[in-house]
């Protein structure tokens, strides 16, 4: 075994690559994620965080690269793979003509759990999330928050291994996004592994305790989040240095903006 | 800083429809050709409307045709926006509530601002050939001025008031999800226009004569009314027309301000919705007890919910429905039709398992997370299968039944309906089989059900699949025509069923086997192509 720990590796991708016409989205990633860690992949809008995780759960072929989860090959042993996954995807739909219920009742029976167990599981993870008062509403009429909250707990249903969100607080208010938090440190606290992606540092700083810097399609940076941080006051400040846009004013030339005399 | 004077809100409303109009001119070649020609198209047909209501001048049924056709353009009006919220940005107040606006001054600005277009246009014209064909005398033709304009305000008027009404209905979930079952709408209204035109083509104008009676009180129409009155020297009855179309107008405007405030000064959607209880448990819990347990049980019932809860799919559905019993049925009271016509719903409710996977649009890859074998699709596309079979199995031997019935050809029934059968399995296979192959998106909101550049792939895809379900049908056609060709076939006909039902349900299973893997393989690809609606 490597000195990573014991093959400890929730998520290991080799040479990952995938190009949309003249655009390459992703260019040769290589990247191993610690397995009981709260994960956050961070970059700009445009970095290739979206492309990376449709490929890494088995949406997105490829063009080029392997994708291991949990020591299995995503693409040659999807059995294994897809049981041991829970996925939030971002843009995609959810089936919004089902109330929040029948969407995870749906969800939960295709996974192949009995469907006591399913109720059962879904009863609880609406309590907590909070949507117990809108479980008979259909997705289709629900705010986004919520549509988040729903999503995640569809993700969570059959008690995957690891993790996979996608902008999980993109447009989530205050409040559920407090929920959302709650459930999922509860769920790394006992040895399951999240891996989410965000443009927001702050929220990553708060949250997690390994980060991957993503830009322009490749890993800037990667490790335990103090390390990745260095000396920088902030994830944030880091974070710009890493670009190279920490030095940009913006707002010389509006002199006139502001409150007051007009 | 004060609002801004009446004059120059109404100068610029105005021009900001001037600019919605030319703006329609600034898109890509091909949809400026179709807004030029469409414009071209409805100026021409004004025109010839105009024309042909002025030759109507003398006849003796001309009141009647302007008094109609007026009511039937304002229902239009008030119709139109419900079904085109989109149509004219300028029909959403929604829009201004930002603004410094009083609700006097806005009505009088939208009002004049909503004169502007083709569509008033249109109007005018046919009001001006309304009134032309029927005015007689100097006191009429006075009379006719203030008619039309008076009915061409009552129609924007109608418009401004409808959408102000409705527009929350109109922005809502609800009224995206009316606006799509509007085609369907717009389809029965048309074989009802059919039918009442060939009634007419055999009865005349004058069986109108009782409906005119009433139209001619009800505004807008009562102002072309009142030009005939007062053309037959009827001076009072025609002030009174007038006077109860300008109460109309002044009842429309009065009802479209307080709309406009309540609009401008109420909580929007979002806020109401939220506070709004959700609605109590829907007893759906019976359905899934009586579906098989497991993968193809969930999907059966997912399958058999958005078949009534998706507009897009409900509309598909309903259509074939009505279609498949039309044809067969129509054809047979007119008596020229065939028993065999039957077999036209089971053609019709098979399309339905065209593009299973662009029907889920990219809310797929829910169903693509939890396929990792090809056992997994195979049971997912037989669920889906199954799920149509429970509709369209019962429906086609309905249309076989009822249409044997009306031709009294019940010695056909059975082999009709072993056709019918067959042609289904084959139907579905193809579906199953082209699902896989050629999966395209369906763009959620508005009319279309292709997204540009995908048009190709669905005509391909059905078309193709309508001739290979034939040709994987024509063992049973050709043992049909067999039978009825040799000379004590008929005595065997009755077989035809059973082998129609085993080839049916052969041919679906052969192709399940066949396009399941190919699912399972192409997950992804298949994700891209319906997520791009």
């Amino acid at each position: 075994m490597n000195e990573v720990g014991a093959g400890t590796a929730a998520v290991r991708v080799q040479g990952l690559w995938k190009r949309f016409g003249e655009q390459i989205a992703v260019s040769g990633i290589d990247l191993e994620l610690p397995a009981g860690r709260f994960i956050g992949l961070v970059g700009p809008n445009g970095a290739g965080k979206t492309t990376t995780l449709s490929m890494v759960t088995g949406l997105l072929r490829p063009d080029q690269g392997t994708v291991e989860i949990a020591g299995h090959d995503v693409w040659r042993d999807p059995v294994a793979v897809k049981a041991r996954i829970g996925v939030l995807p971002e843009g995609l739909r959810l089936f919004e003509r089902l109330s929040g219920r029948e969407l995870l009742a749906y969800t939960g029976r295709l996974r192949g759990l009995p469907g006591d167990e399913v109720d059962k599981r879904a009863t609880q993870l609406l309590d907590v999330l909070d949507l117990a008062g809108s479980q008979h509403k259909l997705v289709v009429d629900y705010s986004t928050g919520m549509r988040k909250k729903i999503g995640l707990a569809a993700a969570l249903l059959h008690n995957p291994e690891v993790l996979f969100l996608d902008e999980p607080f993109e447009g989530v208010d205050p409040v559920s996004a407090q929920t959302i938090r709650g459930v999922l440190e509860r769920y790394t606290a006992s040895g399951a592994t999240v891996v989410f992606s965000s443009h927001v540092m702050e929220l990553v700083e708060s949250l997690c305790d390994w980060v991957a810097v993503m830009v322009a399609g490749r890993i800037r940076a990667h490790g335990p989040l103090a390390e990745v941080r260095g000396d920088a006051p902030t994830l944030q400040q880091a974070f710009l240095e890493l670009v190279g846009a920490g030095s940009r004013t913006a707002g010389a030339d509006l002199d006139w903006l502001g409150g007051g005399a007009r | 800083m004060s609002t801004a004077p009446t004059t120059g809100l109404t100068a610029t409303f105005v021009r900001l429809k001037l600019s919605l109009l030319r703006n329609g001119l600034r898109q890509s070649t091909g949809r400026r050709a179709a807004y030029v020609t469409s414009i071209v198209f409805s100026l021409l047909f004004a025109a010839l409307q105009m024309l042909g209501l002025v030759l109507l001048r003398g006849n003796d049924h001309a009141g009647t045709v302007a008094v109609l056709g007026t009511a039937v353009v304002a229902l239009g009006w008030a119709v139109l926006p419900l079904f085109f919220p989109s149509g004219d940005e300028t029909l959403d107040p929604t829009r201004l509530v930002m603004l410094p606006l009083r609700p006097q001054p806005m009505v009088r600005a939208l009002l004049t601002a909503s004169l502007v277009g083709i569509g008033p246009l249109f109007t005018l014209c046919l009001l001006v050939g309304s009134v032309i064909s029927v005015a007689h005398g100097a006191a009429a033709f006075g009379t006719a001025v203030v008619a039309t304009v008076l009915a061409l305000l009552i129609c924007m008027a109608l418009a401004r008031a409808v959408a102000a009404a409705n527009i929350r209905l109109l922005s809502s979930r609800k009224g995206r999800d009316l606006a799509v079952l509007s085609g369907l709408v717009i389809a029965i209204g048309a074989q009802v226009v059919n039918f009442g035109a060939q009634r007419l083509g055999s009865g005349g104008l004058a069986q109108l004569e009782p409906v005119w009676n009433i139209v001619r009180w009800v505004p807008p129409a009562s102002a072309i009314g009142a030009v005939e009155s007062v053309s037959q020297g009827s001076y009072g009855v025609g002030v009174a027309q007038l006077l109860l179309s300008a109460a109309a107008l002044a009842g429309l405007l009065a009802q479209w301000s307080r709309s406009l405030t309540k609009l401008m000064t109420s909580p929007d959607e979002s806020t109401l919705q939220a506070a709004e209880p959700g609605p109590a448990e829907r007893s759906s819990a019976n359905l899934s007890r009586l579906l098989p347990t497991g993968r193809t049980g969930t999907v059966m019932e997912r399958t058999l919910r958005y078949m009534w809860r998706d507009p897009k799919t409900k509309t598909a559905w309903v259509t074939a429905l009505a279609i498949g019993m039309i044809v067969p049925v129509f054809n047979a009271l007119q008596g020229t039709g065939s028993v065999y016509f039957a077999c036209f719903a089971a053609g019709m409710l098979g399309i339905q398992m065209y593009n299973q996977f662009g029907q889920d649009t990219s809310a797929f890859w829910m169903v693509a997370m939890t396929i990792s074998s090809p056992r997994d699709a195979y049971a997912e596309l037989r669920g889906r299968a199954l799920a149509l079979l429970l509709v369209t199995l019962p429906y086609t031997a309905l249309v076989g039944v009822v249409t044997a019935a009306l031709l009294g050809a019940w010695a056909k029934l059975p082999e009709t309906l072993g056709l019918s059968f067959a042609l289904l399995g084959a139907m579905l296979a193809t579906g199953t089989w082209s699902s896989v192959r050629f999966p395209y998106s369906i763009p959620q909101e508005g009319y279309k059900n292709v997204v540009p550049g995908q048009a190709g792939i669905a005509w391909a895809s059905i078309v193709g699949g309508m001739v290979s379900a034939a040709l994987l049908a024509a063992p049973v056609i050709a043992a049909t025509i067999w039978l009825n060709a040799s000379a004590d076939g008929a005595d065997w006909a009755w077989l035809l069923l059973p082998v129609g039902c085993v080839y049916g349900v052969l041919i679906l299973r052969l192709s399940l086997r066949l396009a399941a893997p190919r699912a399972a393989r192409r997950l992804p690809e298949i994700l891209a192509a319906v997520s791009k609606g």
